[in-house]
């Protein structure tokens, strides 16, 4: 496999260039299902990492709310790297963003994202709506 | 001219001539001395121009020229030399300087004594000299040279009286001259780089005064990037950043107040509440800034009164708080509206809680990790530590993004009038919290020396102060 690789190189790099292309494309979906799957699974699902003090107040404030969440420690996770780049991704950024929560399987965002709904008032009725909360 | 026999000396033409055309040339130099004004010059060497450039036809006339004829015009060369370098002025344009026009001046008229009097040296050996100075003057166009080729040709002129040797190709006598002339260009252009240079800095040094000056009268406060106050701390810039805005801040106040009791209409006053929102989103933005220069003189609050940093939460109100203040003071508030308070009370004082929670286990965090590191060499750890405190800029921005969205969510619940209420309510209660301060400070200084009814007498004026305000808090 690797005889060809080298000979296509060699004979025809604009395709080689693409096949890497499209290679490092494929695994960025099967990156972006992993987490699609992930968030599906539960109602709340935060990212998060386990030294992180932010990570930290979001999920204090979604035990006072009374909400259960699934927490992803990506620091004590395999591919926890790849997710992170993932994440970033979505959130059009480029810096760390951790903590990142999904709410109902759709992307809520960062810390200030979720201060910023839960202000609104527009937090809770989207607890609701996915299940999480019961009142 | 080229019939001129040599030996002899026909006065009429070539000689009338440049009489003639030197006079207006001599009388001007003659006249105004250092105010050597070359663009009048320009028209009476116009003529003589022609003649420079015949080099043939000088060193025949120089040739044929006996001792006596000499005597007679002693200046006359000297005219010659000025008027070819007023020539090549003209060619050379606008290139002088003051100080290379001023040292012009002088040189024409010095060398004009001593060639008097070396007037009888004056040989056919001068003729080459000329020869080499037109040379130079048509290849080279710099001003300043000019100004010294006077002095360099009376040099050449002496050095060649020197030498008794008639013949005018003397090898020495060339390279002597050659190195010279080399000398003296270099020195005139190294003067030129330097006074360019000099020049330059100096333009350099006024500018930077000025921003200097506006930057400390204005008190400057932007991106850091730009390096603006160097010597100011960034927490002294917040400082009187914030003082800024607590005088717009008492305008905007007062301008709602005037609006409300003048019963303006309902978008004028919008307009105004909106603005008012953005005066309060401009200091988060700005305490934003600093805290990413100076995260620990924001939140501590060095900025606020005593009072107001004794009840700082994460470097600023807590919004709870001010929801609750409002819910007591206001009057005239619907049901709904009221149901809408109590539920913004509800989620802010959730998420005071959350953050406190998180910077309380940051506390905890950066604790065990200095507690934790040994004695002898804890630098890993104290890096640790040092990153670790670098979240705390993330929570006081999460803090002051809680305190915006509560302002506006506020100003979304209740009606225009309702919100300008609020707003005068919160900025009577800081008043009032920068004025307890100010009567603690004076009353515990003042306790120690004066009876009590002085005492009285001396918080006075502070009560003063609070009576008027009062009246309008109690109005609403």
């Amino acid at each position: 496999m690797n005889q060809e690789k080298l000979m296509h190189y060699q004979v025809d790099p604009w395709n080689y260039y693409m096949m890497r292309v499209r290679r490092r494309r494929m695994e960025e979906e099967d990156e972006m299902e992993r987490v699609m799957r992930i968030v599906s699974e539960s109602a709340v699902v935060i990212f998060s990492s386990s030294s992180c003090c932010m990570c930290h107040a979001m999920k204090s404030l979604f035990c006072g709310m009374g909400v259960n969440t699934m927490v992803h420690e990506l620091d004590q996770d395999s591919k926890g790297k790849q997710m992170e780049k993932t994440l970033m991704r979505l959130l059009a950024t480029n810096s760390t963003t951790l903590p990142v929560v999904f709410i109902g399987g759709k992307l809520v965002g960062s810390m200030d994202t979720l201060l910023a709904f839960h202000v609104n008032g527009s937090l809770v009725p989207l607890l609701k709506q996915a299940g999480a909360l019961w009142l | 001219m080229a019939s001129q026999r040599i030996g002899e000396l026909d006065f009429s033409e070539p000689y009338g001539i440049h009489h003639r055309i030197n006079n207006p040339s001599s009388s001007l130099i003659n006249d105004q001395g250092s105010g050597f004004d070359f663009g009048e010059l320009e028209e009476a060497i116009g003529l003589q121009g022609v003649k420079i450039r015949n080099d043939e036809t000088k060193a025949s006339f120089f040739t044929g020229k006996p001792a006596a004829t000499l005597e007679m015009f002693p200046s006359w060369p000297m005219r010659f030399h000025q008027s070819s370098i007023g020539g090549t002025n003209n060619k050379s344009g606008g290139e002088s300087s003051d100080s290379a026009l001023s040292s012009k001046n002088e040189n024409p008229f010095e060398p004009e004594s001593p060639l008097s009097k070396k007037a009888s040296s004056f040989c056919s050996s001068d003729q080459l000299q000329h020869l080499q100075l037109q040379q130079d003057m048509t290849n080279n166009n710099d001003v300043i040279k000019t100004a010294s080729s006077p002095k360099s040709a009376h040099e050449k002129r002496k050095g060649g009286g020197s030498t008794s040797d008639n013949k005018p190709l003397d090898a020495k006598t060339l390279r002597r001259l050659a190195q010279n002339r080399e000398a003296a260009r270099k020195s005139r252009l190294r003067k030129k780089a330097y006074v360019q240079q000099l020049e330059s800095s100096r333009l350099k040094l006024t500018q930077l005064e000025q921003d200097l000056q506006r930057a400390r009268s204005q008190g400057m406060f932007m991106d850091w990037s730009g390096g603006v106050g160097s010597n100011i701390s960034s927490g002294a810039m917040f400082d009187m950043e914030y003082a800024r805005w607590l005088e717009e801040d008492n305008r905007l106040l007062t301008e709602l107040r005037n609006g409300l009791e003048a019963a303006l209409s309902d978008n004028e006053m919008r307009v105004m509440v909106e603005g008012y929102l953005c005066h309060y989103d401009e200091v988060f933005r700005v305490k934003g800034v600093t805290a990413k220069a100076d995260v620990f003189h924001v939140i501590n609050g060095g900025w606020t009164s005593q009072a107001e940093r004794c009840f700082l939460w994460i470097g600023g109100f807590r919004p709870s708080e001010i929801i609750m203040m409002l819910i007591q003071q206001l009057e005239a508030v619907a049901e709904q509206q009221i149901m809408g308070m109590y539920g913004l009370r509800h989620s802010s004082q959730q998420a005071e809680e959350a953050l406190s929670q998180g910077l309380d286990q940051l506390q905890q965090s950066v604790v065990d990790t200095i507690a934790g590191a040994p004695l002898v060499d804890g630098v890993q750890q104290m890096v640790v530590a040092v990153g670790k405190l670098a979240n705390l800029e993330g929570f006081l921005r999460q803090a002051d993004n809680l305190r915006q969205q509560t302002l506006h969510q506020l100003c979304r619940l209740l009606t225009v009038r309702q919100a300008a209420r609020s707003f005068l309510v919160i900025g009577e209660y800081y008043a009032r919290l920068r004025a307890l301060s100010s009567l603690w400070a004076s009353r515990s200084r003042d306790q120690t020396i004066i009876t009590s009814d002085e005492n009285s007498c001396q918080t006075t004026t502070d009560m003063q102060m609070l009576q008027p305000s009062h009246n309008h808090f109690s109005s609403f």
